[in-house]
C-alpha cells in the first residue's frame, strides 16, 4: 500500500516495513547470492594490494580474479532479482509473498542484466571520481528498481525506464547519500560484533584470545576488507527495497492513488 | 497533486485512479489492471502477455544478450585497469 506522498523519509519508512515483512527468507537470498561476489572483491583488492606497484607484471592473476568476481556478480544479480521481486508483491499485497517470488520473468531479469551490468561498470570506470561512484549508485538503484517494468526485451526500452524515473533525482540522490551513511554504519557495526564476541569469549569463557585478537584487529588487512564486504551485504536488502519502494510510488503518485489511499484512512473510524 | 486532476485516457469522464506503469497513461479504476503488483493498461497487459513468450521478441533478445556478455566482458577488464592504475599510484 501507499500510504504518504513521495518523499525521501517516506520511502525509507516503507521500505523498513518491506524488509521486515520479507525478511525471512527473501533477504537470506540475497544475502547468499551477494556473499561469493562481495568476497571476490576483497580478495581482487587484497591480491591487488599484494602485487603493489607490479600490478601491471600480474595480468593472468588479476584478470583470473576479476573474472571469477564478474562471474560471481551475474549470481548475485538473480538474488537480487529475486528479492526485489518479493518486495514488490509484498508492497502490493500487503502480506509477505509465497513461492511466486521465485519466478522473475526472463524479460526483467535479462534486462536487468544489462542495466546492473551497466551500472557496475560505470562503477569501475569512474573508481576514482566521487561523482560516478554516485552515479553508478543511482543507475543501479533504478535498475533494480524498474526491473520488472520491462515488458519486452530491449535495451532502449530498459534504459527509457531508467530516464523516466531518473527525474526524481534529488530523491535518489538523498537515498544514495543514506545509504552511504548507512555503510558507514554497518562497517562500525560488523567491526564491533567481532569486538564484542572477543570480549564475551574472553569474560565468559576465558579463552586466549592472543592469536584471534591478532586476526580480528584492524592491522589485519583481509578482515578490513571482509568487513567492508560484510557491511555492504548487510544494507543491500534495505537498498534494493527502498528503490522498488521509490518506482513504486513514483508511478503511483502521479496518479494520486496514495491520495485516494490516505482518503480512505482518514474516512475510517 | 497535479495528478489529483487526470482523468482517465480511455473515458475521459472518470478521474484517474491509477498510472499505466509502461506506456504511462492515467487510468480509471474499470481501466486499471494490476498484475504482479504493477498497474497496466488493456493493451500494455496484452503486450506483456504476448512478450513472455521468448521467441516473440528475437532481435531483442539477441542485442540483450550480446550486450550484457559484452558489458561484463568489459567490466572485468575495467576491474584489472582501474586496480591496476589504482595500485601503481600508491
Amino acid at each position: 500500500m501507499i500510504h504518504a506522498p513521495l518523499s525521501t523519509t517516506s520511502v525509507l519508512d516503507e521500505s523498513t516495513d518491506i524488509v521486515s515483512m520479507v525478511s525471512a527468507p527473501w533477504a537470506a537470498v540475497v544475502i547468499a547470492t551477494s556473499i561469493p561476489y562481495r568476497f571476490m572483491q576483497a580478495v581482487f583488492i587484497d591480491r591487488l594490494l599484494e602485487v603493489g606497484g607490479e600490478a601491471s607484471h600480474y595480468g593472468t592473476l588479476l584478470g583470473t580474479t576479476a573474472n571469477l568476481a564478474i562471474a560471481s556478480f551475474v549470481f548475485a544479480l538473480w538474488g537480487r532479482a529475486v528479492f526485489a521481486r518479493a518486495c514488490r508483491l509484498a508492497a502490493a499485497r500487503g502480506a509477505p509473498p509465497g513461492g511466486e517470488a521465485w519466478r522473475v520473468s526472463p524479460v526483467a531479469f535479462g534486462s536487468y542484466l544489462f542495466t546492473g551490468t551497466l551500472a557496475e561498470l560505470i562503477f569501475y570506470a569512474t573508481l576514482f571520481s566521487g561523482i560516478g561512484t554516485i552515479l553508478a549508485a543511482i543507475v543501479g538503484g533504478l535498475a533494480i528498481g524498474t526491473m520488472e517494468l520491462n515488458e519486452r526485451a530491449s535495451i532502449f526500452g530498459a534504459m527509457r525506464l531508467i530516464a523516466r524515473y531518473g527525474r526524481e533525482l534529488r530523491i535518489i540522490t538523498a537515498l544514495v547519500l543514506v545509504f552511504g551513511c548507512a555503510f558507514v554504519i554497518g562497517l562500525v557495526n560488523v567491526t564491533a560484533t567481532f569486538g564484542f564476541a572477543m570480549w564475551l569469549a574472553d569474560v565468559f569463557l576465558g579463552a586466549d584470545l592472543s592469536r584471534w585478537s591478532v586476526l580480528f584487529g584492524e592491522h589485519n588487512r583481509r578482515f578490513v576488507l571482509a568487513t567492508f564486504a560484510g557491511a555492504w551485504i548487510a544494507i543491500e536488502p534495505f537498498w534494493i527495497a527502498a528503490n522498488v519502494v521509490l518506482v513504486r510510488k513514483a508511478g503511483a503518485a502521479e496518479t494520486g492513488e496514495d491520495l485516494r489511499v490516505w482518503f480512505e484512512e482518514v474516512r475510517q473510524p | 497533486m497535479r495528478a489529483a486532476t487526470q482523468r482517465c485516457s480511455n473515458h475521459p469522464a472518470r478521474p484517474a485512479f491509477a498510472v499505466c506503469m509502461a506506456c504511462a497513461k492515467p487510468l480509471c479504476q474499470q481501466c486499471a489492471t494490476q498484475w504482479d503488483g504493477i498497474w497496466h493498461c488493456a493493451k500494455c497487459l496484452a503486450a506483456k502477455r504476448g512478450s513472455s513468450q521468448i521467441g516473440s521478441h528475437f532481435g531483442g533478445w539477441l542485442a540483450l544478450i550480446f550486450s550484457s556478455l559484452l558489458l561484463l566482458y568489459v567490466s572485468a577488464r575495467m576491474m584489472v585497469w582501474a586496480g591496476a592504475l589504482l595500485s601503481g599510484m600508491f
